[in-house]
């Protein structure tokens, strides 16, 4: 008990310390970034004004509402007060929407289409990688194949395509959006069952590309491990096979279940490709948009809860390894 | 409207975790139930849809069929990301549906303005005001009369009051509105409760600053009403900025559709039946689509395939080679005009000169560069063929509109004249100014240095990128290298509006559209050096040219009443602007594209119907009279 109190402790400081780290660097790089944080919104207002004096009363004014007329390292200080609080501050670009506004409104979606189609595509592609690897011959030769081709494929080029087949051609699936464009929000069945079509294609959109990254790598593991010698020793001494693949399984999974973490660490980035090709609500779309238009306050929350979300998911990695991973319990315990 | 959203999220945890259930049992399953589902809950309004009793909290009684299609007008093109609020009184609402005030004619479905301005015919029909407004004699002030009949939202008479505190407000808190308008507008002033009198601010002599300012301010200024602004004045202690930044959710409107439903996928109006224009004075009739719906697209792509799909009735935004899709794909689909360019061009894209570079301040690579152009090529490759070219419509600073092109001698401006292409004719100007190759390179220069420049323009503005391609191109054709550059639109917006800037040196802009003020407006726009040397100049002549006579004729002109004597001063304009070629357009192009999909709604404008209804998508100035013209298709 003492090796893991040692350890976990260990490890504690090295996450705060990266998290201070990161903290930093969330509110530093935006503002590296060459561009006028002022541009997008004095571009939307300022249109049409002709008096110069106008202009830069309108232009001080955005600066003093964003507390940019502040020295950087008061403006730190604001933003670490606030972020401790849980607030964000307005939007440069949509002012006056608060940040905590725009995440929250589309949070949700971002969770509910990534989460699932991680989860799955994960499933789905170490299960085949696994099978290909034990299976062989036929199986493998159709499967390897089919894994490369769908991992080669661009995210836009999968959305798209199943774009073109689904809704455009066969017109069977939505073309854009959350939910049916001619819908309000109510509790019905017309509503979930809205909400459940327009998930399909962006949701596998993800999950197809997904399924033939994770497959290539289980299957490469999985036949790694099955000529490892402890396999060998294990058939000679007439083991059932069941329980060696289970041997082989869990020492197999053990680089994907850092790249699951990862990938739900990563998560709240948003589908951007999906979000974009279908029309679907997410954060992905507010944050390329943040960085294009140096929208400082929504980019430093959104790259937070992503340093936060993998922080913790390391953090989880380091403790589920320990579980399924008996040799690396033991090195921790050195 | 946020229990809507919180229902929304609710439900979409279901259906993740559904879903996740679902594909654990296999991929066949979900995606047999995807085939099997019908695509979209369409039409099928067959049952009557029930009344929203109160319309803050319309999902209390949500329904399905709330947003029947036959009901419902669906818009595309125009909002972009999710609204901000509803305040008249604010800059940075998002919500171009309810909220885009333009000279070229406001969007009047929820606010409106005194007058509707109509591009087809550059006249003011009366909105909020009562028969045709007066000047007196020395075109200093402006009379409005206020309908009678003009109601608020809330049931009260719109006054002379709302008027005059409307414009009050705009300047005590400094928004766009304001801003704008200060230095023309002297005074706002209600003499009786149905009489407003607008005071221009005064010359040294005694006359006004800028007549056109005033008509302006008539089609352009929403009408906020007093009582409401005082509400949010108060609520906000008084603060400039807080009372910019009011959500307004409970704005009081005086239009015929009002806030329904709103989310980070749609923006939702409904109709006021209760609303003042169907009194004999105005419509006479309400306007016939219940339900104004706007989805919130992710980009061009995703909107243009919801357009074709039929899930957008009108449709503001540029589809290549439109033709093709009631030609070849037999859509219901269509334009004001059924051939080219299929709509009223009112705007130049242009490409000024970066003046400050020493090579571009001589008139003879300016020239020639812009003769060299191939402007046939811009019109079929960056706008498919929707633009007049300038062997039909020569090139001023006038739009194609007969109006425009009226208001300057033709014949006198002839010899100045280039349609493009002209490749050897601008090798002549170069050699003749002795900017040659002299070492043998390919490429001309200019004092010793070989002449590089940098065309630019926004990164993803796919038809102005096409420009400046063709651009470069021709530069290439009469030995100026000139290479292309595509930064992000805010980047750019703000290295072409800084007072001084080495990064482009032809980089293209839009200009004004139709309007009152036009073309002085673009005349101004496209030369007046009262705007050089100003940080984060929006106002124009981005290039930084300047003209002694040019800024005279743009002081004479709007105090100008004789006709005649207008259009002698525009002809010498146009003449300085095509000699001195301090910028060039590349192409006409409309205010607003403007097309339609007739699959549930017909009877929208078209060329030669007779009703005088501009193409402006169905809300825009008097363009708005098409929503009362429409029928559902049989």
């Amino acid at each position: 008990m003492k090796g893991y109190r040692k350890y976990f402790s260990k490890k504690i400081v090295w996450f705060i310390l990266t998290f201070i780290i990161a903290f930093l660097l969330n509110f530093a790089l935006p503002r590296l970034m060459p561009a006028d944080p002022v541009a997008n919104i004095m571009n939307k207002t300022a249109r049409g004004l002709s008096d110069a004096s106008a202009v830069k009363a309108m232009y001080d004014n955005y600066v003093k509402e964003f507390g940019l007329d502040q020295p950087v390292i008061v403006q730190f200080f604001t933003y670490v007060k606030n972020a401790f609080r849980g607030d964000f501050g307005v939007s440069f670009t949509q002012y006056p929407r608060r940040v905590n506004d725009i995440i929250s409104s589309a949070i949700l979606w971002t969770i509910g289409l990534q989460f699932p189609a991680i989860i799955v595509g994960w499933i789905l592609g170490n299960v085949l990688g696994a099978l290909a690897a034990y299976i062989r011959k036929g199986f493998d030769k159709v499967l390897m194949p089919l894994s490369l081709f769908l991992s080669c494929v661009p995210a836009f080029g999968m959305a798209v395509i199943l774009l073109g087949i689904f809704a455009v051609k066969l017109k069977v699936a939505p073309i854009a959006g959350g939910y049916g464009f001619d819908l309000i929000p109510n509790f019905s069945w017309a509503f979930i069952k809205s909400i459940f079509v327009h998930y399909q294609l962006p949701f596998w959109s993800i999950v197809i590309i997904s399924i033939g990254g994770q497959a290539i790598g289980m299957r490469s593991m999985s036949i790694y491990e099955l000529n490892a010698d402890y396999v060998k020793y294990s058939r000679f001494l007439g083991i059932k096979d069941r329980k060696i693949v289970g041997y082989v399984f869990r020492n197999a999974m053990l680089p994907q279940v850092t790249g699951l973490a990862l990938s739900i660490g990563t998560m709240v980035g948003g589908a951007l490709v999906a979000e974009i090709t279908f029309s679907y609500p997410g954060l992905g779309t507010t944050m390329l948009s943040a960085v294009t238009s140096s929208d400082y306050p929504v980019l430093s929350a959104t790259t937070l809860i992503i340093t936060i979300m993998v922080l913790i998911a390391n953090f989880a990695i380091d403790i589920i390894y320990g579980f399924i991973d008996p040799r690396v319990k033991a090195a921790q315990f050195d | 409207m946020l229990r809507g959203k919180k229902l929304t999220a609710i439900l979409l945890v279901l259906v993740m975790v559904v879903a996740t259930v679902l594909t654990g049992c296999g991929k066949k399953t979900t995606q047999e139930e995807t085939k099997t589902t019908p695509t979209q809950a369409p039409a099928a309004a067959t049952t009557a849809p029930t009344e929203a009793p109160a319309e803050a909290e319309p999902e209390t009684d949500a329904d399905p069929n709330q947003l029947p299609r036959t009901e419902t007008m669906y818009f595309g093109g125009q909002q972009w990301g999710v609204i901000n609020g509803w305040n008249p009184l604010g800059d940075n609402n998002n919500n171009a549906m309810a909220l885009s005030a333009s000279g070229s004619g406001s969007r009047t479905i929820m606010f409106e303005t005194l007058y509707m301005y109509n591009f087809l015919d550059g006249k003011m029909y009366p909105l909020l005001a009562d028969g045709d407004y007066q000047w007196n004699a020395d075109m200093t002030e402006i009379t409005v009369k206020i309908n009678p009949a003009a109601k608020w939202s809330d049931g009260t008479p719109v006054t002379a009051e709302d008027v005059a505190y409307t414009y009050e407000t705009g300047v005590k808190i400094g928004n766009n509105m304001g801003n704008s308008n200060k230095p023309y507008i002297e005074s706002v002033t209600a003499v009786d409760s149905h009489t407003v009198v607008i005071k221009s601010t005064l010359t040294e002599d005694g006359k006004s600053t800028n007549p056109l300012m005033l008509v302006n301010f008539l089609g352009s200024v929403y009408i906020a009403q007093k009582a409401w602004i005082q509400t949010v004045e108060a609520r906000n202690n008084n603060d400039a900025s807080a009372i910019k930044a009011d959500p307004a959710d409970d704005v009081v409107y005086s239009g015929p559709y009002g806030p329904y439903y709103d989310d980070e996928q749609k923006v939702v109006f409904k109709r006021n039946d209760a609303y003042w224009g169907q009194d004999a004075s105005l419509w006479g009739k309400l306007p016939v689509p219940k339900y104004i719906a706007h989805a919130i697209y992710a980009d061009n792509a995703a909107t243009e395939a919801a357009f074709k799909a039929g899930e957008i009735d009108v449709n503001q935004q540029f589809i290549p080679n439109i033709q093709d899709l009631w030609l070849k794909d037999g859509l219901p689909i269509s334009t004001y005009i059924d051939e080219p360019p299929y709509g009223i061009c009112v705007n130049i894209p242009t490409a000024f000169y970066n003046l400050e570079k020493p090579v571009l301040q001589e008139v003879a690579v300016r020239k020639a560069i812009a003769m060299a152009v191939d402007y046939d090529a811009i019109n079929a490759n960056a706008m498919t063929g929707q633009s007049p070219t300038f062997k039909q419509v020569p090139r001023s600073f006038m739009n194609p509109t007969d109006g425009e092109q009226s208001m300057y001698n033709h014949d006198e401006v002839k010899d100045l004249q280039w349609v493009g292409n002209d490749i050897e004719g601008a090798k002549k100007l170069l050699d003749d100014a002795g900017i040659k190759d002299n070492d043998g390179d390919g490429w001309r220069e200019y004092n010793g240095q070989k002449i590089s420049l940098v065309a630019a323009c926004p990164n993803g503005w796919s038809d102005w990128q096409a420009s400046m391609e063709i651009v470069a191109a021709a530069g290439e054709k009469i030995g100026i290298e000139i290479t292309t550059q595509y930064p992000e639109s805010d980047p750019y917006l703000t290295t072409v509006t800084s007072a001084h800037q080495q990064d482009f040196d032809i980089f293209m802009m839009w200009t004004d559209s139709a309007s009152p003020t036009q073309p002085w407006g673009r005349m101004r726009y496209l030369m007046s050096s009262e705007f050089n040397g100003i940080e984060g100049n929006w106002s124009g002549n981005y290039g930084h040219y300047s003209n002694d006579r040019i800024q005279e004729l743009i002081k004479l002109i709007p105090t100008e009443s004789d006709p005649a004597k207008v259009k002698e001063y525009y002809t010498e304009a146009v003449k300085i602007y095509l000699t001195d070629v301090p910028s060039f357009g590349l192409m006409y192009r409309p205010d607003k594209f403007h097309a339609v999909n007739e699959s549930v709604w017909t009877g929208f404008p078209e060329q030669g119907d007779g009703l005088n209804i501009p193409p402006a998508d169905c809300t825009d100035g008097y363009g708005i009279a098409a929503l009362y013209n429409v029928s559902l298709i049989q």
